[in-house]
């Protein structure tokens, strides 16, 4: 395993492994989205600038990304958090193991089920007239489903069922029998969590919330058809650019697509920094 | 490195079947209460997906007589033909997908983790990058020569079939690397390849099977994404459910809550199939340390 | 896994819906037997057309002017099968769309596109259109077409209230009578005003009623920013469900919508459609075909399918002003049943290309500050 030579062929094989992948991407995701930023890079006459760049420090813009992001963690530790509760509550959580494969399967549908359909579903609920809407009323609790705070809870619907299904295997591969010495040792609940659940989960659970922040981060459908359009976030202003009816420039749209692909870009540098950290301590 | 140690089994020696539930005993009382909080935790999410879902029931019923909007909807022999080509279209994606990534995933953890942050990266890209721009990007790029996918009903299904697997990668591989975190890569590839294993036989053999609950997360995922689709089928003019949905939408009111429904139901019941299949290699598992 | 036992029985269910479907459309397509004719249309261009055999359109809803009728009688007057595309989408999406396809000959390549008025010549700059002017070009009043042939309008609708009168028992008859409370939280756009036509229209209409013009759009952001402090405005793309729903049951919306919901919700709930009594607001689209289309031939005929007397009366049917109706009345043969359900629409305006484009630039740039809508 150490000889230098065979450690030569070895090496080189290693990057052999991941050039499907490699050609994949770039195939189907680099080169046809390569124009997005040799866009944001044109004026509209066609010509060199920089000037799309520079308009996203314009408020309104600025402000859009800070909407965004904060929508995005919001929604991502939230969800991530009772959609961590939830799957653990069917597989180890003593409940029936039917309940199990029910919830697994539903969050597949329900993780999509976003856009004019989630929409729509929640102003059935919550709307004007809406089915809870009289039950509301009755405690005397006013919603107002065209708010932040109301999309953050729409974007619950699929950001819970994404967490179980990705956290699910490594709920899984948390042995049982580990809870079961700790306990024998006389650990509680909570410091097995605290010194063996919560340290062995912890990459996967920061793995999972980034997908979950990325996930939140792209939505546009359900947030448009909620509100409007009036809520500020960059994937709204990006449609405004890039489609409707109206002649604007796209130049600055795609300049707002390559700022969240640098946000992203950012949000794995320090999400990765983390999981090295982490990493450490189970080594 | 031995076995025990590789696995963190406790080293307490072969346990006999049985043997440490009788010692845990007291413990269970323990854990009966703690299933209550977990009843409470599911019922809470229950209802929270639940109370949307029969809103829109309730509203689909308005139609008049009732259960009209359902019948109009399944009486169109396009829902059928709609609905079956993109559940094919969605099992091909998953296959791809799941061909492409395994080994990948694998090959980052086991050899070059450095280049873990990059790869991340790329498989987070579908998220932002607006589905528009992608598959007019498709378009643009296989329009002519070299290969000029766009022009022949196969070539647009292949790129659709593509311009998919792009969309799972993110959940496909989050999945599969949670799946691999909670498995000994290095002790099983190192077993296996003790006992004479070739990198096929071990990917295909060992890997594969010990990440099925891993896979299956990531093919529910992958399906329901592909169902729901409009964008990119629309785009590339393929007879899909999404632009199906899309167009008897129109200006109706009763009819799209009907579908919506309906394809959030006949979805679930084809991830019960699949969850199924998945189930039945259970027993071609175990191999030393894996669960 | 257990790929092949998997693939089988979506596969063999496949099989069956295709014989199925086969049964179904087989009588339809594809017979062109008989002489199928347009009048002052070349014999030529039908043999050509139904050679080529197929047609792409692009952002045409089946509801919107009664495309579905339109569409099905092409097919079926002339055997050429329709790929639709992308049937919801905006102006924006059928220009991208040929410039995504300009050496693409498949099905994904628009042939036809019908647009919002700017963008007529717009895509005409870009190089995207080819001109064709169809049999009957001289009837087309001059200030609707494109002299080269380039763009042409086609038909124009006008700015209504979608009212469910299920839910709202005083019917709002003007734009001022939008302001009053007993309209909280019912009042809607169709779309969002920085992107969608129809929104845009709905605000510059509002100010036309209020002080402003068809020069002046700035009053239609007063009059919104009025509604929305006031309580009535609904911050939401509303559509059909909305209405129906009660979410939003009064909608600012093109007359010919608004007429088709009532007709598609069939009394449940009861819709009444009412053109406001001032700042009548009239949106013109045009049709063009594109300089890369794989089937030019089809495109052609299609054109001519529309601008022929049976497809303006179809235009007609599905509640929207064809471009040539002086023409089809002054010659008797306008469908008059479909003339008598058309509302009263007098003193409606229509803004030139200039005024669009000002007017679009105000009111995007105005909406999210001058309203202040965003929602925190």
């Amino acid at each position: 395993m150490t000889a230098a030579a065979p450690a030569q062929r070895r090496f080189s094989w290693a990057w052999l492994g991941v050039v499907p992948f490699v050609v994949f991407t770039i195939a189907f995701l680099i080169l046809p989205t390569a124009y997005l930023f040799i866009g944001s890079v044109q004026g509209t006459g066609g010509q060199l600038t920089l000037q799309n760049y520079a308009h996203l420090s314009e408020p309104n813009i600025a402000d859009a990304y800070a909407a965004s992001i904060e929508i995005s963690l919001v929604t991502a530790i939230g969800g991530g958090l009772f959609g961590f509760l939830l799957a653990y509550a069917v597989i180890s959580g003593g409940l029936p193991s039917i309940l199990r494969s029910a919830l697994m399967t539903f969050s597949g549908v329900a993780s999509n089920f976003a856009g004019v359909p989630l929409a729509l579903a929640f102003t059935f609920t919550l709307g004007a007239s809406g089915l809870l809407t009289p039950l509301l009323i009755a405690l005397g609790l006013k919603v107002n489903i065209y708010s932040k705070t109301a999309l953050e809870l729409a974007y619950m619907y699929f950001q819970f069922p994404l967490m179980v299904l990705i956290i699910a295997p490594a709920i899984d591969g948390l042995r049982k029998d580990w809870r079961e010495a700790a306990e024998n040792m006389g650990a509680t609940s909570l410091q097995y969590w605290r010194h063996i659940g919560l340290p062995i989960l912890f990459p996967s659970l920061l793995g999972s919330i980034i997908l979950l922040f990325g996930n939140a981060f792209g939505a546009q459908a359900t947030a448009y058809q909620l509100s409007g359009g009036t809520i500020n976030i960059v994937t709204i202003q990006i449609t405004r650019q890039l489609r409707g009816d109206v002649n604007r420039d796209p130049g600055i749209g795609y300049a707002m697509a390559i700022g969240m692909v640098i946000v992203m870009a950012i949000s794995i540098a320090a999400y990765s920094v983390l999981q090295r950290r982490a990493e450490r301590w189970l080594r | 490195m031995n076995m025990e140690e590789a696995t963190g089994q406790p080293s307490v020696g072969v346990r006999a079947p049985g043997a440490m539930d009788s010692i845990a005993a007291p413990a269970g009382s323990r854990r009966r209460s703690g299933s209550i909080i977990w009843w409470i935790v599911f019922i809470t999410g229950f209802l929270y997906f639940f109370v949307p879902l029969l809103g829109t029931f309730a509203f689909s019923m308005r139609a008049q007589p009732a259960f009209s909007a359902y019948s109009v909807v399944v009486d169109d022999p396009q829902f059928a033909a709609t609905l079956i080509y993109s559940f094919v279209v969605g099992i091909i994606t998953i296959v791809v997908a799941t061909v492409l990534i395994v080994p990948t995933a694998y090959w980052v953890r086991l050899r070059l983790p450095r280049l873990r942050p990059f790869i991340e990266f790329i498989t987070l890209l579908p998220f932002v990058i607006p589905p528009i721009i992608l598959v007019f990007g498709l378009l643009r790029s296989y329009s002519g020569p070299p290969l000029p996918l766009a022009g022949s009903d196969f070539g647009s299904n292949v790129l659709l079939v593509a311009a998919y697997v792009v969309l799972s990668l993110p959940y496909m591989y989050r999945a599969v690397d949670t799946g691999l975190r909670s498995i000994d890569v290095r002790s099983l590839t190192e077993a296996s390849q003790s006992l004479g294993a070739g990198w096929v036989t071990i990917l295909w053999q060992v890997i594969f099977p010990n990440v099925r609950v891993a896979i299956l997360s990531g093919a529910f995922l992958t399906l329901a994404i592909v169902v729901g689709e409009f964008t990119i089928a629309t785009f590339l003019a393929r007879p899909a459910f999404g632009p199906y949905i899309n167009l008897i939408g129109g200006n109706k009111a009763y009819e799209p809550a009907a579908v919506s429904l309906i394809s959030f139901g006949l979805t679930w019941i084809a991830m019960g199939g699949i969850a199924m299949l998945g189930r039945g290699s259970r027993q071609r598992v175990q191999v030393a340390g894996a669960r | 896994m257990t790929g092949i036992r998997q693939l089988s029985r979506p596969f063999g269910a496949l099989t069956i819906v295709a014989l199925a479907l086969a049964a179904c459309t087989g009588g339809g397509g594809g017979s062109g037997g008989t002489t199928a004719t347009l009048p002052g249309v070349q014999q030529s261009l039908i043999d050509a057309a139904k050679g080529e055999g197929n047609l792409t359109t692009i952002a045409l809803p089946h509801s919107w002017c009664n495309y579905g009728e339109m569409l099905t009688g092409f097919t079926s007057k002339f055997g050429i099968k329709v790929n639709e595309l992308n049937p919801d989408g905006g102006s924006k999406d059928e220009v991208e769309a040929i410039k995504a396809n300009k050496g693409n000959k498949g099905p994904a390549a628009p042939d036809v596109i019908d647009v919002g008025l700017s963008f007529g010549p717009d895509a005409k700059g870009q190089g995207l259109l080819q001109p064709y002017k169809v049999a009957g070009w001289s009837s087309i009043p001059d200030s609707a077409k494109d002299a080269d042939g380039s763009w042409y309008g086609d038909y124009y609708g006008v700015l209504s209230f979608e009212v469910n009168t299920d839910k709202v028992k005083n019917v709002p008859q003007d734009w001022s009578d939008l302001l009053k409370p007993e309209y909280k939280n019912q009042v809607a756009l169709a779309g969002d005003p920085t992107a969608s036509n129809q929104a845009i229209s709905g605000v510059w209409a509002a100010g036309i009623a209020n002080g402003g013009s068809l020069d002046d759009a700035a009053p239609g952001l007063a009059f919104f920013k009025k509604l929305n402090d006031a309580g009535n405005f609904v911050p939401i793309i509303a559509k059909t469900a909305n209405v129906a729903s009660g979410d939003s049951p009064i909608r600012i919306a093109w007359t010919y919508n608004a007429l088709a919901d009532k007709d598609s919700l069939k009394g449940n709930p009861k819709i009444e459609v009412v053109v406001p009594k001032s700042g009548r607001f009239g949106g013109m689209y045009v049709q063009a075909i594109s300089a890369f289309a794989p089937h030019p031939n089809a495109a052609k005929l299609w054109m001519e399918w529309l601008y022929s007397d049976d497809g303006q009366n179809l235009w007609l049917k599905g509640y929207c002003n064809p471009i040539r109706y002086d023409d089809l009345v002054k010659r008797g043969v306008v469908d008059k049943a479909a003339q008598a359900k058309l509302p009263d629409t007098t003193g409606v305006q229509l803004p030139t290309l200039e005024q669009i484009t000002k007017a679009t630039d105000v009111i995007g740039k105005g909406w999210t500050t001058t309203v202040n809508v965003t929602v925190k």
